[in-house]
């Protein structure tokens, strides 16, 4: 079971992203936050193996900003930075510690992403 | 010829009395001595004049250079005048490139975010609706209808500033009875709009669009909210032919150095970028207060808190009454 946590501020899409998840039952979500401070210290308490990180965030620490942060709370988790800023994508160039990149509006690419970084697509 | 000084230098004792013709002699040598004198008498009094015409041309020389001085150093302040200008119309266009920028990448986000839950919830129900119970579908479309009513709102915020701005917006003025108008508001927008205060004349009516006053009471009822305190009130005077409505909360109230920004377009301050929004309200209801022959400001609330206010045209004068509006 590879464990999953989603921060993201809108409730909605939050709902959504934790949906998509329960359709694969190899996943298991694990904590749901609102800012980057609540998810790093679930991230420290859970230390989850995929994080579904938003960059626009209810608190003072944006996603992007927090992500150094949450690879140090969970050193073996993938990072997938899901945001609606398409701008953002040319900083995950220079973000090492993010490991994918994925839009709002494509939604449907996420549980392959995270299966595929989670090595699971080989095991298939 | 004896000259006149060989004469005079004789001894008196040797000295002989001068004859008619040596006489004649001397006379014509004093005369002559005379004449040289005069002479040069008027070559230093032609010299004299000379030097004073140069010194004239001198002064006026002195005068045409002072004067050029003066015109260049006048041309060097203008210079810098306008290289202020250069300069201070640099950073505008700066400051509007950047608030384009911010504008198009928020503006992007905020029309991706309802899309993002519109067709992800949609591609839920459509893969797995065989395998969805009755209550998932039925808040899968509940999302997708709040956000799509969300993404709507949005496009018509667009829409009506690109009206406003390119000069085309259609406004139908009406006669309205404020107080009612305001009531009608508050009932359709939000829950927090129920506590809010109302002081309005019962029988105050404006002349002005009825959906551009919504509009604009809703947009400021919204704003006290989202970025004041509580209490809210919301008071209607009159000014000569003109209702100035004020919406009053108690927060923070807007920083000094914002107030000059805060009706422009894309307009964000400093701390409520984390707020939901484009920056485009308050560009708006300026746009559709000026549409409706008013006018929309700020001023600060005291002791604290803001105070947004639009005035539109009367169509009859009246006193106001204090009346409590809760939902």
């Amino acid at each position: 079971m590879k464990t999953v946590l989603i921060v993201e501020d809108d409730p909605d899409i939050q709902s959504l992203i934790e949906t998509i998840f329960s359709m694969d039952p190899r996943f298991s979500v694990v904590g749901l936050a609102d800012s980057a401070e609540d998810g790093l210290e679930l991230a420290r308490t859970t230390t989850p193996e995929v994080i579904v990180l938003d960059d626009h965030l209810g608190g003072a620490l944006t996603g992007v900003d927090a992500v150094p942060q949450f690879k140090k709370a969970a050193p073996g988790a993938k990072i997938i930075l899901f945001t609606a800023h398409a701008d953002l994508q040319a900083r995950v160039v220079s973000q090492p510690d993010i490991d994918a990149f994925l839009l709002k509006t494509e939604t449907g690419e996420l549980l392959p992403l995270a299966q595929q970084l989670t090595n699971m697509l080989s095991l298939l | 010829m004896t000259s006149a000084e060989t004469v005079v230098g004789q001894d008196a004792s040797t000295a002989k009395a001068p004859d008619a013709a040596e006489t004649e002699n001397y006379a014509r040598a004093i005369l002559n001595i005379l004449d040289d004198a005069s002479d040069e008498q008027r070559r230093q009094g032609d010299n004299q004049r000379a030097m004073l015409n140069i010194l004239d041309d001198l002064d006026t020389e002195k005068i045409r250079l002072e004067s050029t001085q003066a015109a260049l150093i006048n041309m060097l302040d203008d210079l810098e005048v306008e290289r202020r200008k250069v300069d201070r119309s640099n950073i505008e266009l700066r400051e509007v490139n950047e608030a384009m920028r911010s504008f198009i990448a928020t503006a992007a986000h905020d029309l991706r975010s309802p899309l993002a839950s519109m067709v992800g919830f949609s591609s839920l129900l459509a893969n797995n609706w065989a395998t969805l119970n009755e209550e998932n579908r039925l808040k899968f479309v509940a999302t997708i209808d709040r956000q799509s009513h969300k993404l709507t709102f949005l496009v018509n915020d667009l829409l009506t500033l690109s009206s406003i701005e390119g000069g085309v917006l259609n406004t139908e003025p009406e006669q309205i009875v404020l107080a009612e108008a305001i009531r009608a508001c508050l009932a359709a927008s939000s829950r927090d709009a129920g506590n809010v205060s109302v002081s309005c004349a019962p029988d105050l009516v404006v002349h002005a669009d009825p959906v551009h006053l919504g509009r604009i009471i809703d947009n400021y009822v919204q704003n006290a909210f989202k970025y004041g305190e509580p209490p809210v009130r919301i008071e209607v005077t009159t000014a000569g032919d003109m209702a100035e409505i004020r919406v009053v909360d108690h927060g923070p109230g807007v920083p000094p150095e914002f107030e000059a920004k805060l009706f422009g377009k894309f307009a964000r301050a400093e701390g409520t970028i984390q707020k939901k929004g484009t920056g485009l309200g308050l560009s708006i209801v300026r746009g559709l207060a000026e549409a409706n022959g008013g006018q929309a400001w700020y001023q600060p609330n005291v002791p604290h808190g803001s105070c947004f206010i639009v005035m539109l045209p009367t169509e009859t004068e009246s006193g106001p009454t204090d009346e409590r509006s809760r939902r």
